[in-house]
């Protein structure tokens, strides 16, 4: 999962950054809402964490540029500014959650993870489902038949990811891309690895190899 | 007025009169003069010479009539038959009109003369009466007209007045306009005269919503500035850095949490308009399937948020401090809800009822005053069951309202707020 912060307090963004990486998210940062309306149209970001308070362009003028733009990515809207009549604003402006500050990074983080099962097609449950697992966001772990499963941070990711994208074909760029921020270097081996690693603690069928085309989770598996 | 015209009548009418009798005077002396000529000198003395005498000192009381004085004796006119015509004691003309016979005023003038070595004083009379009335009755026709025409003035006096002050009524109805929220500025089609009043009533207007403008943004800015930062040490408080001391990471918490608290209540307390912004109504139709559509993009699609209010109502409120409000008041409902949020607003004779009720667990009636109960300190009151009611307390008091805390037909908790109208 590959998500953009755009946030101009320093302070604040540094923590959230971290915050959300130790939840094992690729996470993007940018302080301007000018380079926000360029970059959040450009890159293909799972989800955007946006405070209205920008320097350039405010936030709510970027989120109604990205809509205007077709952007369908979900936005989480991160203000100060809490009265209803500005919730509603940000609502009419495109935006799919609210948030307002201050809040508890924990708060943060529910929040993220239920707006992208809810972006993904899932329902608001306590645990990520898919071809017979769960997957526990908190504890970063799997649970299958109910026997839990230890997994790496690296595992977590890649299995989140293809969770929220089951029986879909992915390939390997689209995988890096939305696993990496825009600043690691993107290594398919790695990646290969990590897949073969899953296979090796969850069973072999339940990532298939198409070939030239990419992985294939929970395709037979359920 | 009055006054002025009373005296101005009265020297008019006194001139007038000191006109005619020096008019008469002259008749009166012409006449004396007449009588001198006609005294001659016959065989048993002075005589009269009856032939040059005028008829009307024949005539009994024809009203006019005249005494000769001599020396020793007196004559006087056949025309006083028994009455007597006093002697005057100076020369001169007496319009201190003497009472003659039959009740008649006269107006007296005494002449004396030398003729024929003997000295007389002869006294011609003439009857005023006649004249008297006639100047009685103008008297009378003029205070009648006066009257008439000073009832008149009064009357297109106060037809005038009304007229003018027409427009003031019309911005007196505006101004109450204003205040109940129809309108955000007079109407500024007035007369001349009044046209600086109302530019002046709008500049004021639009000053006063201007800062209040101006005073929102602030304390927004002001709550940006620290909610950030605040946001950062709650971030903070929960990292891994503090794993190791629990009793520190308990006590920051706790602390920032009541700033937190605290700042949130103070902010929204601070930003409600009350009565000071006139303008911008709520309108129904427009604002609460936006409200409610939030309200489901936070809490999620599964609640079914629905609400009856009269087609093209308009609450005479502030939109953002009843978005509050509501917005509160549903997000609470919402948080303890199952599938179902109805929002009813009633429009009354004397004001609106707003209830909003939930199919959650509801609270027990012993306990619902605990929820709102009165004096409560801020730090004492928690973000759970319902705090944001804290600021719809605010809001609710600030309105001169009452919130009572029922039971909703589907078991839930069902809020009702009342308010007057304005």
């Amino acid at each position: 999962m590959r998500l953009l912060l755009v946030e101009d307090h320093v302070p604040l963004a540094d923590e959230l950054i971290a915050g959300l990486q130790r939840q094992g998210y690729a996470v993007d940062w940018l302080a301007d809402g000018r380079d926000a309306v360029y970059q959040g149209s450009s890159e293909p970001y799972d989800l955007i964490i946006l405070d209205l308070g920008l320097p350039g362009v405010p936030g709510l003028e970027v989120l109604a540029q990205w809509r205007a733009g077709g952007l369908s990515t979900p936005v989480l809207i991160l203000t100060a500014r809490d009265s209803w009549a500005e919730r509603i604003e940000g609502l009419k402006a495109g935006a799919d959650d609210y948030l307002t500050k201050p809040f508890h990074p924990e708060e943060l983080h529910l929040r993220v993870q239920s707006l992208l099962r809810r972006s993904k097609g899932q329902a608001n449950q306590p645990t990520l489902k898919a071809a017979g697992l769960h997957l526990d966001e908190g504890r970063q772990c799997v649970i299958r038949d109910g026997s839990e499963i230890q997994l790496t941070a690296a595992e977590f990711r890649l299995l989140r990811y293809f969770m929220l994208h089951p029986e879909q074909i992915l390939s390997k760029t689209h995988l890096a891309e939305h696993l990496y921020d825009g600043e690691t270097e993107r290594d398919s081996n790695v990646l290969e690895v990590h897949v073969n690693h899953l296979r090796r603690k969850l069973g072999k069928a339940v990532i298939e190899t198409r070939r030239g085309q990419g992985y294939l989770f929970g395709g037979q598996a359920s | 007025m009055v006054i002025v015209g009373l005296v101005l009548a009265q020297t008019s009418l006194w001139l007038f009169e000191v006109g005619l009798q020096r008019y008469l005077e002259a008749g009166l002396r012409n006449d004396s003069e007449s009588l001198l000529v006609a005294l001659v000198r016959g065989p048993q003395g002075l005589q009269l010479d009856e032939r040059h005498l005028s008829p009307a000192y024949q005539r009994p009381f024809s009203g006019h009539y005249f005494r000769i004085d001599f020396a020793d004796s007196h004559w006087r006119s056949r025309s006083l038959w028994d009455q007597d015509l006093p002697l005057l004691e100076h020369p001169g003309l007496h319009s201190n009109l003497q009472l003659g016979p039959d009740g008649q005023q006269l107006l007296v003038l005494r002449s004396d003369y030398r003729r024929l070595g003997q000295s007389i004083s002869i006294s011609v009379a003439q009857d005023y009466t006649p004249v008297r009335e006639s100047f009685q009755r103008m008297r009378q026709i003029g205070l009648g007209l006066g009257l008439a025409g000073l009832l008149l003035i009064l009357i297109l006096q106060r037809l005038t007045v009304r007229r003018a002050l027409k427009p003031l009524e019309r911005a007196r109805e505006q101004i109450a306009q204003l205040q109940q929220g129809q309108r955000s500025q007079l109407d500024d089609q007035v007369p001349v005269e009044l046209e600086p009043l109302v530019a002046q009533i709008n500049h004021l207007l639009a000053h006063t919503e201007d800062s209040l403008k101006r005073s929102r943004n602030a304390l927004g800015n002001l709550g940006h500035a620290l909610k950030t930062p605040l946001a950062v040490l709650l971030s903070l408080a929960s990292s891994q850095k503090l794993d190791a001391h629990p009793e520190l990471r308990r006590i920051l918490k706790e602390q920032l949490e009541q700033v937190q608290q605290r700042l949130n209540r103070e902010l929204n307390r601070a930003r409600l308009s009350g009565d000071a912004l006139p303008g911008a109504l709520f309108d129904c139709d427009t604002e609460l399937p936006g409200l409610l559509a939030t309200l489901n993009m936070i809490h999620g699609e599964h609640l079914a948020l629905s609400y009856v209010a009269p087609p093209g109502l308009q609450l005479p409120w502030d939109r953002e401090d009843l978005l509050e409000l509501l917005g509160n008041l549903l997000d609470n409902a919402c948080k303890w809800a199952d599938a179902e949020v109805r929002l009813s607003v009633i429009e009354r004779t004397d004001g609106y009822a707003l209830g909003v009720e939930d199919d959650g667990p509801g609270i027990p009636e012993e306990q619902r005053t605990q929820v709102f109960s009165r004096g409560t300190r801020l730090d004492e009151q928690t973000d759970g069951h319902g705090l944001g009611l804290g600021i719809v307390r605010d809001i609710v008091e600030a309105w001169g309202g009452l919130l009572v805390l029922g039971e909703s037909e589907w078991g839930g908790l069902k809020v009702v707020i009342e308010l007057p109208k304005r």
